[in-house]
């Protein structure tokens, strides 16, 4: 029956060639969509490696002050350390966790070159930012007496340099050498891909790597807030303070992430509906027009449920070619590895695609097609 | 073979009643050639379609083989039309889409025969017609002749026991005519039972048993 069916809609395939292309046009806007949604839900279902509840961000610009700024961070740091609402503090480079601001370098190890995401912070951010080491230590001031840096890792880095090698001890890029290693560090939220990371202890002479990163009890409002910001303005005079909130900021990073996802969404959604109610009316004309055919098989000796699974397959074969002809497109991009995106999100997307343009073809069919199984033979030989 | 007893068939609309059949009692017996004839709208096609299987009569029953079929579900009442009964139709009833061998492999993917012996069976009932030459032709490219033709090998590419034709003739002209009742006659010289409706006096004298109907009535 396949085969007969096969040929029957090959043999009309100019007259199908509109809804084939329909039903490919709805497969490739579905996968982008599902590609998109899986990536991000990969992502998000990964841990974010450290806790951003009642963490805030102190951004310090000296402005016109240029003379011991290093010195006046320190000062500020060790003031802010002092309040009994902050847990702990630490200073780091300007890239805090849902910050727009990145900064990437690439390390080398046994001719393996990998480009990692720096983050150049003192001993405490460990504490502050709630990450878990999970193999050797984080740093101490007291560790960058040697030649090398002390760094810490996270186990992406680790994976890409060192692969089954121990990390912790060894020399890297030739200036950095392995203290610890972490899980995951996404600075920019649940939706960020696990990225290859790398913790620089800061230089507490360089005057550049001015954020202060504190970590509050919890209920510390903004009456403290005020507090502390003018107690930092009235310290460093001419300095400006702003405090994020990581609460906020990663709302502001989900929000860059899910508003275009929703947008597509929505124009994928309406454009599915589209199709659907498109096929929904072809099926419908197409089962009028055929009902002299839809006759003579019963009179052959098909039964109504018979007529009903004909043409529920009859859109299924149609599906399956203009399937064909997209997966010839979507196989592209796991193949050539499109955006750097791994094949296992590209594959997944496709078999949900195909899944839901499978559903969504049958449910066209299914009531044009116990109309179809309801019509009596004998009225519809006649009518022809 | 076929036996109606008492058959009424009343058409019904919300504001409408037709009585297009009134008690007819019919015996058909195995081997026969039938032919019914009668005006325009007296009943032939309906009684054809009742005979089919395609239709139930409102009242009387229907008798296949000395079975009841009245009781039959749909999937039984499937099964009977494609292994028992063949149809021809006055307007082919040919699927323009499917080329002439594909158009009478039909019968019998509605009884799961494999694709080799489906495709043996369909050329050999092709050359019972003598339409060999012309199995991978689609039915816009054939004569009326031809199509009927290809109608009467569906019919009989099942090896039906009953063959049911609805003014067979009726679409070709006198030539034509002559040589489908010929291949008709063929078969019923082979065991097949027919069962033909016409208008045409001429083929219906060429058949064992003439019914005439006049106003869903038997007159003959």
């Amino acid at each position: 029956m396949i085969r007969h069916l096969f040929k029957l809609i090959w043999n009309k395939k100019k007259a199908h060639s509109l809804l084939l292309v329909e039903i490919l046009a709805s497969f490739l806007v579905l996968f982008g969509l599902t590609s998109l949604i899986v990536y991000n839900v990969r992502n998000y279902r990964e841990p974010l490696g450290f806790e951003y509840q009642n963490a805030w961000a102190i951004s310090l610009k000296s402005n016109e002050d240029t003379t011991e700024l290093a010195q006046k961070i320190e000062m500020v740091l060790q003031r802010v350390k002092a309040y009994p609402e902050v847990e702990s503090a630490s200073r780091m480079s300007n890239n805090f966790p849902f910050s727009q601001s990145s900064r990437n370098n690439g390390i080398d190890y046994n001719k393996k070159h990998v480009l990692a995401d720096f983050y150049v912070t003192d001993e405490n951010y460990a504490k502050t930012m709630v990450i878990p080491v999970v193999e050797g230590r984080w740093y101490r001031s007291a560790d960058s007496v040697g030649k090398y840096s002390p760094v810490v890792i996270n186990r992406k880095l680790k994976e890409e340099l060192f692969g089954d090698e121990k990390p912790l001890g060894k020399i890297i890029s030739e200036r950095f050498k392995v203290t610890g290693v972490v899980n995951t560090f996404k600075s920019k939220g649940e939706f960020m891909v696990d990225k290859p990371a790398l913790f620089e202890l800061v230089d507490a002479k360089s005057p550049w790597d001015d954020l202060l990163m504190i970590r509050v009890k919890p209920g510390t409002d903004a009456v403290f807030e005020a507090k502390m910001v003018k107690a930092i303005t009235t310290m460093v005079a001419g300095w400006s303070v702003e405090v994020d909130h990581l609460t906020d900021s990663r709302k502001t990073t989900h929000n860059l992430t899910l508003v275009p996802v929703i947008i597509f969404l929505i124009v994928s959604g309406f454009l599915l509906i589209n199709v659907a109610l498109g096929l929904f009316g072809v099926l419908n004309l197409s089962i009028a027009k055929r009902r002299g055919e839809i006759g003579l098989r019963r009179a052959l000796g098909a039964t109504g449920n018979g007529i009903s699974q004909q043409f529920i397959s009859e859109i299924l074969v149609l599906a399956t070619f203009a399937l064909l002809i997209g997966l010839l497109f979507a196989m592209q991009f796991p193949l050539m590895n499109v955006f750097d995106i791994q094949a296992g999100i590209y594959l997944t997307a496709i078999a949900i695609s195909v899944v839901v343009i499978y559903g969504i073809v049958t449910l066209c069919a299914l009531f044009p097609s116990r109309l179809a199984a309801r019509i009596q033979p004998a009225v519809a030989l006649h009518e022809e | 073979m076929i036996n109606l007893t008492n058959i009424e068939k009343v058409y019904r609309t919300s504001s409408i009643e037709t009585l297009a059949l009134n008690n007819i009692n019919l015996n058909i017996r195995k081997g026969e050639f039938v032919s019914i004839m009668g005006p325009s709208g007296c009943g032939k096609s309906t009684l054809l379609n009742i005979m089919g299987l395609l239709d139930e009569p409102s009242k009387g029953t229907v008798e296949l083989d000395g079975q009841r079929v009245s009781t039959y579900r749909d999937r039984e009442l499937a099964r009977l039309r494609n292994e028992k009964i063949g149809f021809i139709f006055q307007s082919f009833h040919l699927i323009n889409d499917l080329s002439v061998v594909d158009n009478v492999e039909i019968p019998l993917l509605y009884r799961s025969t494999n694709g080799k012996p489906r495709q043996t069976y369909a050329k050999e009932a092709l050359e019972k017609v003598g339409l060999s030459n012309r199995i991978k032709h689609f039915p816009k490219q054939l004569s009326g002749g031809q199509k009927q033709r290809v109608a009467i090998a569906r019919a009989i590419v099942g090896k039906p026991e009953i063959i049911l034709a609805d003014e067979p003739t009726g679409n070709l002209d006198s030539a034509m005519g002559n040589e489908i009742m010929n291949i008709l006659q063929g078969l019923n010289d082979e065991g097949a039972t027919i069962i033909m409706v016409t208008h045409d006096e001429n083929m219906a004298k060429r058949t064992h048993r003439l019914i005439r109907l006049f106003d869903g009535t038997q007159v003959q």
